[in-house]
């Protein structure tokens, strides 16, 4: 989906957990997630760890959409 | 470390009034067996079925496959850690009921339970169609949590299968087997001018009804280690998981793992065999990091040569298998990969999650999406009920005959990642 999307002109900033597999298809803008289980929180911070947890990684994936990126880049 | 293990074959099985083996037929008591299980009161209902080899029989969802052993020398029982005390195994000497089995079944756990069928066209895909099973149908108490119904089938099982395996204590076997490997220093002299060769054996831990415990501990909290091969045919690890049936490592292949069995039957003649290292798939990025890590660190730490890799169910686990062989290699040991394929039905995508440029040398175990046809079968052994929502299986994947459509995967050890499975390829 990363690719065919960016494929009609739109960037795409892939928010993955498993980075190396994001490479691997050929996403050029990456931002690391959480885990498999749970992605964009964590059920042990409760919902407000959550919700820090979610708007962090969101404005840096918004962050990464900004950037001219040259090839593959991970936004660690 | 040596063990013996003697194999008992078994030709026939049969209800009886005491469980017992007797002239290769293994007679089950089950109403014994039934309330060893009930003990569990997660259980609400258990019923022992027998199946076997031609039988129009079809088995779902198969939660675990379990060969019956007994320890009958040298430290510890079967199973450590889990239905033994925890205690190291693998010395001394195991009898195993060979061509016997316990299967669980029953209402689904998660989604990832298979089917095995007895006989027709779907058979030949699975190894258990060729054994005596006994398998135990378990109902859970209303209202289990889904965590603690996989505990108590995988107990269930277990219990049963070392409850079984008593039967054969005081058989003389038809064949004794017997597999040494030496404390590492020993073991490289033994054999100085063969390549030494490991065995890195991935174990599925992701969680969620994914785990497989070694001498009781859940893999995704334990460290890369080292151990015997022989800890293995003890029962030293044991499946937990409700991973795709087609690449499920059950407790019976943790008992006849391929890879060292073949391993063993070259030790000393071409290669030299010096141990396993033993690592896990966990769910987060650091976790596969540092675990992969550690396994390239046990490996250069052993003078390995080469390697063999195999890994449970794929997707994310693809990754680990790729970090272990990226790293490993990099050590300037050899590596070579044994995995199977999920290319999509028409065969056209990437096989695998991952890939690494290292990994230039691998043994394919099938492809898990091919379509295939499963006739009525005259009983079913559990229930077809959770067909269409199993791994494998899709809408309109059932019949109203009772046949099935559904993808290879849906079959318990179809492409199993290590070998034990019929399937091949040929070259034209």
């Amino acid at each position: 989906m990363v690719k065919e999307i960016e494929r009609a002109g739109i960037p795409v900033v892939h928010m993955c957990t498993v980075v190396p597999i994001s490479l691997t298809i050929g996403a050029n803008r990456i931002v690391p997630a959480v885990g498999i289980p749970y992605p964009l929180g964590n059920p042990l911070l409760g919902e407000e760890g959550s919700f820090k947890i979610r708007m962090k990684l969101v404005k840096k994936a918004l962050k990464a959409l900004e950037t001219e990126v040259d090839g593959q880049t991970v936004f660690e | 470390m040596k063990l013996e293990l003697g194999k008992i074959k078994i030709k026939d099985v049969q209800f009886g009034d005491v469980t017992k083996v007797e002239g290769n037929v293994l007679y089950v008591n089950a109403k014994e067996i039934e309330t060893l299980v009930l003990e569990d009161e997660r259980l609400i209902s258990a019923k022992v079925e027998l199946a076997k080899p031609g039988e129009s029989v079809r088995i779902a969802p198969v939660k675990d496959v379990i060969e019956p052993r007994v320890k009958v020398s040298g430290n510890g029982g079967i199973f450590p850690g889990v239905i033994s005390k925890v205690q190291e195994v693998g010395n001394g000497r195991t009898h195993a009921l060979v061509g016997a089995n316990v299967i669980t079944c029953g209402k689904i756990v998660g989604f990832q339970e298979g089917i095995i069928d007895m006989s027709g066209p779907a058979a030949k895909y699975c190894p258990f169609c060729s054994t005596y099973n006994v398998c135990i149908v378990i109902e859970p108490a209303e209202g289990l949590d889904t965590h603690d119904y996989e505990a108590a089938g995988r107990l269930a099982g277990l219990k049963a299968a070392a409850r079984i395996g008593e039967a054969g204590r005081n058989i003389t076997p038809d064949e004794v087997m017997s597999y040494e490997t030496k404390p590492l220093q020993e073991q490289i002299k033994q054999y100085p001018n063969l390549p030494k060769v490991g065995y890195i054996h991935m174990l599925q831990s992701q969680g969620l009804l994914h785990d497989t415990y070694y001498y009781g501990v859940d893999a995704k909290v334990m460290l890369p280690t080292v151990m015997y091969p022989t800890e293995m045919m003890d029962g030293a690890i044991v499946s937990g998981n409700c991973v795709a049936p087609c690449d499920k490592v059950t407790t019976f292949h943790h008992l006849n793992n391929p890879v060292v069995e073949e391993l063993y039957k070259r030790h000393g003649k071409d290669l030299n065999f010096v141990g396993v290292i033993l690592t896990n798939e966990n769910v987060f990025l650091a976790d596969k990091e540092r675990s992969s890590d550690m396994v390239a660190k046990l490996a250069e730490y052993m003078g390995l040569d080469g390697v063999l890799i195999t890994e449970e169910g794929y997707g994310n686990p693809d990754t680990d298998l790729m970090m272990n062989c990226k790293k490993v290699s990099q050590k300037g040991i050899k590596v070579v990969l044994i995995t199977d394929e999920f290319p999509g039905r028409d065969g056209k995508s990437q096989s695998l999650a991952d890939a690494v440029d290292e990994a230039d040398a691998l043994v394919s175990c099938g492809n898990g999406n091919v379509i295939i046809n499963f006739p009525p079968m005259d009983r079913v052994i559990g229930t077809l009920d959770y067909v269409e929502t199993m791994i494998g299986g899709y809408e309109g994947s059932l019949k109203p005959d009772g046949s099935i459509e559904a993808e290879l995967q849906i079959i318990i050890a179809s492409t199993i990642a290590n070998g034990y499975n019929c399937l091949a390829a040929r070259g034209y």
